[in-house]
């Protein structure tokens, strides 16, 4: 810590909180100025905390200058940043680790050709670090039960008994159910206005027709003859003879695979129309599964088409889904909308005319019809071919003859074992143990493909099928018995580490060849080797220097230039640009009625598919920071405006020009993540481009500050609300440098479109819209010790030139998704010498991934 | 101990913690005879209810403390009980620092970063230190009851085991009401043959974790150890079901109807309460903790919010969905206080004074995680009800509210996560 930094300590803190004297039990003279161990960390982060509270020094001592204030906050928040990770340094040791969830889905899957539902395992996605990071992917026993238990569901998918199931065809004529529904409505609704007339004509109180006091009958009877007319609207509309107008707001319509079907490939068809689509609109319908819990019109989404049939010429969509065992077989279309709008119509129509609540949910609600369904169907299900690719995965080549045996199954337990470990040993007495399952359910009367299913699920719960093991210390002369010592008693828990410091510079071990194809492909693919990697790993091909520069390379080329690449793109992107905030808002459908679910997730693509673009046609790694192209559906390019675009793929469009788009920070998915749905926040997001294109980050944001949106009654712009922290100097620290980037970018509002001025709404309470104001937008700003700027484009050219400090920054995490640990300061070199091989050739992501997986890091242990 | 995966060593220590049934000393036929017990154990609640709380209307203007306090506007359902009641300010988890974890460190106050190295640590949560003593002389020694959405506010889990990993949740009220009275349509004979099934499928892998063990540094061994640790606690599990199979369920002396399917929101949560008072009643565990709905409880109440919106309430709709959600949550209070007062115990006593129940989070609001809401009720663990306590020292530790209570039931313990003592103006 510098001198003037440690004189301040010593004054206003040290004063009180030292040898002699120890105000609030707290001694701080003995702190050590070198962070090097967790207990010195707390200590600091404690100091951190009362000053940043304001908390101390007290009002009553004496108090800093608030130039002193910053400069020693500064200083120490930003060696709190470097402590932290120097502590977080493993020292390049790796901890085994099991296949994370994404993983075991794609394992499952490549070695089943089936789809299993995670839902009951952790998503082991935790904060700051990534998904692959052994040290913190924990296993627990109600984990390993979801093991065997999600093994023995996708075993029951994957072997099938039977003949072929035929292929069957449901169709429904929507019109019968959605007509008699709305038919029972209107009479129930005619049944209570006559309930209104005798109560009218009566003058007894209200109540004893069944209504909650008389105010209650009288908002009744105004919703009620509204619905009555809407009713017979309904009823007499000659469309609704063929098929069902659906409601902007109200239940999609949907069709259920019975549930006794066989799971598999089926597809959905729907004849549909918009009766009052307007010539070059745009309007799009979605598809999605209804849980069977919850709510029936939060719909799960599974694609979402444009629509321009008309009720004369209707457009028949399709979809195709994989029906799994269990979870949800109610699919629904439904014109495109916020999941939670739902209601809110129905809400907002009577909340205006004062209906209590519970009037509310009672009353039937049909606003504007929209969209026309004449008929949906089901159509399945589509075997590839039968057996299935599923059945054969698991039987493999066996022959089973007409009366398999224990024969048999020992032999398919092996081949299936030795698939499922991926490289690791299968050994005799293990086969033993599961023959005699085996043995023990035909026994029970199971016939074969019944019985093999015990053992196999076995095999899939086993620790060499759950982690990726890559043992140090195996090898000639190691003895197998002592090692097994190494497991700790488990009467004692297994202390923590504490401070020990990891062993530097340990000489590594190379990884053998199968090793270094599971690292290799849980790398690139999330996935398990293939047979061609495994083919190189029989033949000791793959790690065999010769090898590296042709055969290795190559292969690594042929992975990326594989579809499962997108397991990683997806997988790695995800994490690395903190995606996860991009779903932790719901957006206002009143503010941004665009930006729904269907939006958010084609936004989510565009930057997936955007650095997949980067990736395959080797571009520099820049052009995410800046570029003259955009990668977007339909849907998005209806969204930012660029005009007609037919089908739902995604494609490279050039930008229009002078369209504020082209990089990340023009993407719809980065500018909503910095924002709560309501507002954008620039804090948000100048911290953002500070942590994952500058390559800065601020401290971590301290808990319990209040939130300025707070402030009084008043009204404010994003940037009066923001002057705040320059104030204060325990704010000022970070914010001056986070501000202005977040200020640059306040012309694209909470959902990332263009605005030219800021809009606000004030409520006195929850109930009304006190007040709105406009304000004019100022997005000057300035990078941290560089030049000045405006806007999106000023801000986007300033950060294009610092290519270098994103591709380091990007490097790094790439190291640490890769080896699953974390990337340290042991780690500069490596991180220097893939800088280096990359820039010799074009900086792009490719070259990157290249000097990586050909380091002598990725390929030791 | 040098060679741990000794197969006896395993099933010795596993089966330590295992009581048989206490049959008659349990009243076992006293209560299907709906007699009250000699003794009523004491049992305890926790309601978590994930996100934080309304700020400006939940918590009670802080000068008004004792006995004498104005109940606010987000608990006013509770007046009839006002005097039942016990509200605690000024609690936070010192450890905690991130908004986003929800209700992974509510009921254990640990340091996430408390292992370097590792993103994400915990250790056992207070209901399972009841559950270690509690659970013994019961058929579940706890249960932890979930939502069917799994909610992203409340973090992992609620309930954390003694080596800190999450407790398995049961968050289908279908399942719950099964598992609690439904009555085993499997012959005994299959059952005990299914647990043999079990045991042997754990015999076979914990096999081949010992040959996966080999050449494995010492890093490595400790996560195999967790693999290991699974398979001791689903022996242990195992052992324990095996000793209950002989025992039939205890039926409720008012029968309870099979839930519907797909209930949600507010009618959900009811149930789960009812069938909480319900399992006491039986005496299917004594320890109970519940990962509360915020998005079902929002539909259900025509709010279109789900809780991460809510809990980033400004003015306007997102407040009022905030305000709602605590009101809601005190008349659900509200509701399983009346049934617990309704549910007779031994001698004029009720069920309620046996219990413990915490209704809270460790979010107060936002991303704010001091002044934890903190709602005792019951007089299960002999706390001072009817009062407004607010901490003198606003760092109080939560964990010492844990501690009190632990030590109010009988689990004597002398610290709890990063307890500092026990507080003394909360014990009657």
């Amino acid at each position: 810590m510098p001198e003037p930094q440690r004189v301040f300590f010593k004054t206003y803190c040290v004063s009180c909180h030292n040898a002699d004297k120890q105000k609030g039990a707290t001694r701080l003279d003995d702190i050590p100025f070198v962070i090097a161990n967790v207990p010195t960390a707390d200590r600091w982060q404690k100091v951190l905390g009362a000053l940043n509270s304001g908390e101390m020094p007290p009002e009553d001592e004496k108090q800093p200058k608030p130039e002193e204030k910053l400069a020693f906050l500064e200083a120490l928040s930003k060696q709190m940043v470097v402590a932290r990770k120097a502590l977080a340094d493993s020292g390049g040791s790796i901890t085994m680790r099991r296949l994370n969830r994404r993983e075991y889905v794609n394992t499952m899957r490549e070695l089943l050709d089936v789809e299993v539902n995670p839902f009951d395992l952790p998503s082991d996605e935790t904060v700051g670090a990534f998904d692959t990071m052994g040290s913190s992917l924990f296993m627990s026993s109600d984990q390993l039960e979801q093991y065997l238990k999600l093994a023995r569901t996708a075993l029951d998918d994957a072997i099938v008994t039977g003949p072929q199931p035929e292929r069957k065809v449901e169709r429904i004529e929507c019109e019968e159910a959605a007509n008699k529904q709305v038919r029972a409505d209107y009479e129930r609704t005619q049944a209570s206005l006559r309930k209104i007339t005798e109560w009218r004509k009566s003058g007894r109180p209200a109540k004893e027709f069944g209504f909650g006091d008389d105010t209650d009958a009288q908002l009744s009877e105004t919703v009620l003859r509204g619905n009555e007319e809407r009713g017979l609207r309904y009823l007499r509309d000659p469309l609704t003879k063929t098929g069902v107008l659906t409601p902007h707001s109200a239940f999609p319509q949907s069709i259920t695979i019975p549930h006794n079907l066989a799971p598999g490939r089926y597809v959905i068809r729907a004849r549909v129309a918009f009766p009052t689509i307007q010539e070059g609109e745009r309007r799009f319908i979605e598809f999605g599964t209804q849980g069977d819990q919850g709510y029936p019109a939060e719909l799960n989404l599974l694609g979402c088409f444009a629509v321009n049939g008309t009720p004369e010429r209707p457009d028949v969509v399709e979809v195709t889904v994989n029906v799994a065992r269990t979870g949800s077989r109610l699919f629904a279309i439904r014109e495109r909308r916020h999941n939670t709008a739902d209601g809110a119509d129905k809400q907002q129509f009577f909340a205006k005319l004062g209906v209590p609540m519970e009037t509310r949910q009672r009353a039937p609600f049909t606003p504007a019809p929209r969209l026309w369904v004449d008929w949906m169907e089901w159509d399945g299900p589509f075997p590839d071919q039968w057996p299935p690719r599923s059945h054969r995965a698991v039987i493999g080549d066996i022959a089973l003859g007409d009366k398999p045996g224990p024969v048999e199954a020992r032999q398919l337990l092996e081949s299936f074992a030795a698939r499922a470990f991926r490289g690791g040993s299968v050994r005799a007495p293990f086969v033993d143990k599961l023959v005699e399952h085996f043995e023990e359910r035909v026994q029970a009367g199971e016939p074969f493909l019944q019985a093999i299913k015990a053992p196999l699920s076995i095999i899939l719960a086993s620790p060499k099928f759950l982690y990726l093991l890559e043992p140090t210390t195996r090898g000639p002369g190691a003895n197998p018995e002592r090692s097994s010592d190494a497991l700790v008693s488990l009467a004692e828990p297994a202390k923590p580490k504490g401070n020990q410091q990891p062993a530097l510079n340990r000489a590594r071990l190379p990884l053998t060849n199968a090793e270094l194809a599971n690292r290799l492909a849980y790398f690139l693919w999330a996935s398990p080797p293939d047979e061609r990697l495994m083919s190189y790993v029989e033949a000791g091909r793959l790690s065999d220097k010769g090898i590296l520069s042709g055969g290795y390379v190559n292969e690594v080329d042929r992975m990326l230039a594989d579809p499962r690449i997108h397991r990683f793109i997806a997988g790695f992107t995800h994490q690395w640009l903190h995606m996860t905030r991009l779903d932790f808002f719901q957006f206002n459908p009143r503010l941004y009625p665009k930006f729904d679910k269907s939006l958010r997730g084609s936004a989510r693509r565009e930057v997936y598919e955007t650095i997949g673009t980067v990736l395959h046609e080797n571009l520099p790694l820049s052009t995410l920071l800046k570029s003259d192209f955009v990668v977007v559906d339909d849907l998005l390019a209806d969204y930012y405006g660029m005009g007609e675009m037919r089908g739902s793929s995604f494609r490279k469009v050039t930008v229009p020009a002078g369209m504020p788009r082209g990089g990340l920070l023009g993407m719809a998915a980065i500018l909503a993540m910095g924002s709560d749905g309501e507002r954008s926040s620039p804090i948000e997001r100048g911290a953002w481009v500070l942590r994952k294109l500058l390559n800065d980050p601020p401290p971590p944001a301290p808990a319990n500050v209040p939130q300025l949106s707070r402030f009084g009654s008043k009204l404010l712009s994003a940037r009066e609300l923001l002057t705040a922290h320059q104030e204060q100097p325990q704010c000022a620290q970070c914010h001056r440098r986070i501000d202005p980037l977040g200020h640059a970018l306040q012309n694209f509002d909470a959902g990332g479109l263009w605005r030219e001025v800021e809009y606000t709404e004030f409520f006195q309470n929850w109930k009304a819209i006190q007040s709105k104001q406009v304000f004019p937008i100022d997005a000057s700003g300035q990078l941290p010790n560089g030049p000045q700027f405006t806007g999106f484009f000023g801000l986007r050219d300033a950060i294009a030139t610092r290519e270098q400090e994103f591709a380091r920054g990007l490097i790094e995490h790439l190291i640490s998704y890769a080896l699953g640990r974390p990337c340290g300061f042991s780690d500069q070199e490596m991180v220097e010498s893939i800088l280096n091989k990359a820039r010799s050739k074009g900086m792009t992501l490719r070259a990157i991934i290249h000097a990586l997986v050909e380091s002598p890091e990725f390929q030791s242990k | 101990m040098n060679t741990p995966l000794n197969r006896r060593h395993f099933l010795r220590s596993s089966t330590a913690c295992i009581a048989l049934p206490f049959l008659e000393s349990l009243g076992f036929r006293r209560f299907a005879s709906a007699a009250p017990l000699p003794t009523m154990p004491k049992r305890m609640i926790f309601l978590a209810m994930g996100w934080g709380v309304t700020n400006e209307s939940w918590y009670p203007d802080p000068k008004q403390t004792g006995a004498d306090w104005i109940l606010p506007e987000g608990l006013k359902p509770l007046e009839k009980f006002q005097k039942d009641i016990t509200l605690v300010q000024n609690t936070y988890h010192k450890f905690s620092t991130d908004g986003h974890s929800g209700s992974t460190f509510w009921l254990t106050g640990a340091n996430q970063y408390g292992v370097p190295g590792r993103s994400f640590h915990n250790t056992i949560s207070v209901d399972q230190m009841a559950a270690e003593q509690f659970g013994r002389e019961t058929r579940f020694a706890s249960l932890t009851f979930g939502n069917p959405g799994g909610e992203g506010g409340h973090g992992g889990a609620l309930s954390w085991s003694r080596l800190g990993k999450p407790v398995s949740e049961l968050s289908d009220p279908v399942a719950v009401f099964h598992k609690l009275f439904s009555d085993e349509k499997t012959p005994l004979a299959k059952r005990q043959a299914d647990l043999k099934r079990q045991q042997s499928v754990l015999d076979t892998v914990l096999d081949e974790v010992r040959d996966t063990a080999r050449g494995l540094n010492k890093d490595d061994t400790d996560k195999l150890n967790e693999y290991l640790e699974s398979i001791r606690e689903i022996e242990t599990r195992l052992a324990k079901e095996n000793a209950w199979l002989i025992v039939p369920k205890l039926k409720p002396a008012k029968t309870i109807a099979e839930p519907g399917k797909g209930l949600g929101g507010e009618q959900e949560v009811k149930l789960m309460y009812d069938m909480m008072v319900t399992a006491f009643q039986t005496d299917a565990t004594r320890v109970i903790s519940y990962r509360q709905p915020v998005n079902s409880l929002l539909r259900s109440r025509g709010v279109n919010l789900d809780g991460h919106s809510m809990s980033h309430y400004d003015m306007g709709p997102r407040r009022q969905a905030s305000e709602t959600r605590d009101k809601c949550q005190s008349e659900l209070l509200a509701h399983l206080i009346a049934r617990l007062k309704q549910t007779p115990g031994t001698d004029g006593s009720s069920m309620f004074d046996h219990v413990s129940v915490v209704l809270g989070t460790n979010i107060r609001t936002t991303h704010m995680l001091d002044n934890c809401p903190t709602l005792l009720t019951g007089g299960g663990a002999g706390i001072k009800l009817g009062q407004h306590l607010v901490m003198p020292d606003a760092k109080t530790p939560l964990c010492n509210v844990w501690l009190t209570l632990l030590n109010g039931v009988g689990v004597k313990t002398t610290s709890f996560g990063d307890s500092t003592g026990l507080i003394e103006q909360l014990r009657a």
